[in-house]
């Protein structure tokens, strides 16, 4: 191999005379590839506060320190479709309907909304299953005496026949 | 290994030594190196140089040698600092093919050009992964099959020919029934494969790049403040008479392939800010997805602007150049059907006919 380097040297020198040296020209060549250095772009840390007061931080490009967001997933109906705070179509920013309804009540209203109080609703309905049971239980024994004889020697009906659709 | 190798060569050559050889010993002008070894007359000394003990044995250093040696006084006693090339491996600039003796470490070694530091942060998104959707889906998607259970055997999916025509043969196999398009095979959900976020693209195309280049480095800036990530600029493949692209000649496009925290965080600022508060949005398209796990969707130059990163200085945007774009998110669920369940479990909504 020594005595081929000699040989092989005088003529890349040549070449090399030959040629202008062209160092500053950055393209790709066959023999070598460029290396580059990955760009990243610089990140801060920046704290977001959602609208229900929750914060989380995150990196981001953007300098502020805080985003305060008046907008996001905690007060949009789409991510929270069973709120009954978020679904409320009616806007009463001045506050003229509640005005309205405080002088002539809410009789007009299209959705005539009974307001109950919990409690009482609670106890009315406990006091309607009470005395259901109680008719209930009052009505079994006589039921049962009239299903006697009424059923007595007969067959039994067959069951009504459904509606086939199709 | 080496010591007993040279005992069984040695064994070998001994008695081939000793022997009579063929060739008569003439003078010959003709010598080859194969020849050689048998051709040559047998010598004492030949035998006297091989040597007897072997090599894997370790030698002790002389007494003076150890009694000089001590790296830490002579680091001491300098003067000044090493060059910083005696104390740091500094990458090749160039990679300049395999059989090059300066090879340039891997990217994952801290002294390459191509290292990536990081990750630097747990995002939420990933938090949100590990706690709840991971286990979420593992549940929901659990078949339970009982013990001795064997799933039926299926076909094949790619189908033999019938050999009903003399033609048939050496044919390649046929493709599936019903279109040529070969499904990626789902394997069921386990443990170890919850369909997981893997990379999001953000790609925007703007046809107005022909007329002035603003266009196009305006898009570019502001995919890349949405998304921490350079973008890459492409050129057009197809030719639209309309906007006066010709392919191959106008740089219409820009890219940005985000994955790991750059992933996280911008899918997290994307479902929990951005998503909310664009006008009238009703979600995803419920029929979107490349039916393997990949879903895609769009947004409009109004959506873009309402990232935090360019609201922050909204003024240095020429307004009328802020670009839609189209965001691939990337899953490595191999059905849609796992896509929009992981998705949809980790916040995105979805509306419309959902495609199975």
């Amino acid at each position: 191999m020594s005595f081929a380097l000699p040989l092989r040297r005088s003529t890349t020198a040549t070449t090399a005379r030959i040629q202008p040296s062209t160092t500053f020209i950055c393209s790709q060549c066959r023999h070598a590839t460029l290396l580059r250095r990955p760009k990243r772009p610089y990140q801060f840390t920046q704290l977001i506060a959602m609208s229900d007061g929750s914060t989380f931080t995150h990196r981001t490009s953007s300098p502020a320190p805080i985003y305060r967001s008046t907008r996001d997933t905690r007060n949009s109906l789409m991510w929270n479709p069973s709120s009954s705070k978020l679904a409320s179509i009616e806007k009463d920013e001045a506050g003229r309907m509640a005005a309205f309804r405080a002088r002539f009540g809410r009789g007009f209203d299209a959705n005539n909304m009974k307001f109950v109080d919990p409690e009482a609703k609670k106890a009315a309905e406990q006091k309607e299953a009470d005395a259901k049971a109680a008719e209930a239980e009052a009505e079994e024994e006589d039921d049962n005496l009239l299903d006697l004889i009424s059923a007595f020697g007969q067959q039994e009906a067959p069951p009504p026949e459904k509606k086939n659709k199709w | 290994m080496a010591a007993s190798e040279s005992s069984r060569y040695l064994a070998r050559s001994l008695p081939r030594a000793l022997a009579p050889s063929a060739r008569p010993h003439t003078l010959c002008w003709r010598r080859d190196a194969s020849d050689q070894a048998s051709s040559r007359s047998p010598s004492v000394n030949d035998l006297n140089e091989l040597e007897t003990i072997t090599s894997l044995s370790s030698t002790t250093p002389p007494a003076e040698i150890v009694e000089t040696f001590d790296p830490i006084a002579r680091s001491r006693s300098r003067k000044t600092q090493l060059p910083r090339s005696r104390y740091q491996f500094r990458s090749p600039k160039y990679y300049r093919g395999p059989l090059h003796p300066h090879q340039p470490p891997p990217p994952t070694d801290p002294s390459s050009r191509l290292f990536v530091p990081g990750p630097f942060s747990l995002p939420r998104v990933e938090q949100t992964w590990q706690s709840t959707v991971a286990s979420d889906i593992l549940s929901l998607l659990y078949v339970h099959n009982p013990p001795g259970f064997k799933p039926p055997v299926k076909a094949p999916r790619l189908r033999s020919w019938d050999d009903s025509s003399p033609y048939h043969k050496n044919r390649p196999l046929r493709g599936p029934r019903g279109g040529d398009v070969l499904r990626l095979l789902r394997k069921p959900i386990d443990f170890n494969n919850v369909p997981k976020l893997e990379r999001i693209t953000i790609h925007s195309y703007v046809n107005m790049a022909t007329e002035s280049s603003s266009w196009i480095h305006t898009a570019g800036i502001a995919v890349q403040a949405i998304s921490n990530v350079r973008v890459q600029t492409y050129k057009s493949k197809a030719s639209v008479v309309k906007w006066g692209i010709a392919p191959g000649r106008d740089t219409v496009a820009c890219k940005a392939e985000l994955s790991g925290e750059n992933m996280l965080h911008f899918f997290g600022k994307l479902v929990d800010i951005v998503m909310p508060r664009i006008k009238d949005w009703r979600g995803i398209k419920g029929s979107s997805g490349d039916s393997s796990g990949n879903i895609t969707f769009g947004l409009d130059p109004e959506a873009v602007a309402l990232f935090p990163e360019i609201e922050v200085n909204y003024d240095m945007y020429p307004p009328k150049m802020i670009p839609g774009c189209h965001i691939t998110l990337h899953t490595t669920a191999r059905t849609d059907k796992d896509a929009r369940l992981l998705l949809s479990a980790m916040g995105i909504p979805f509306y419309g006919k959902i495609n199975h």
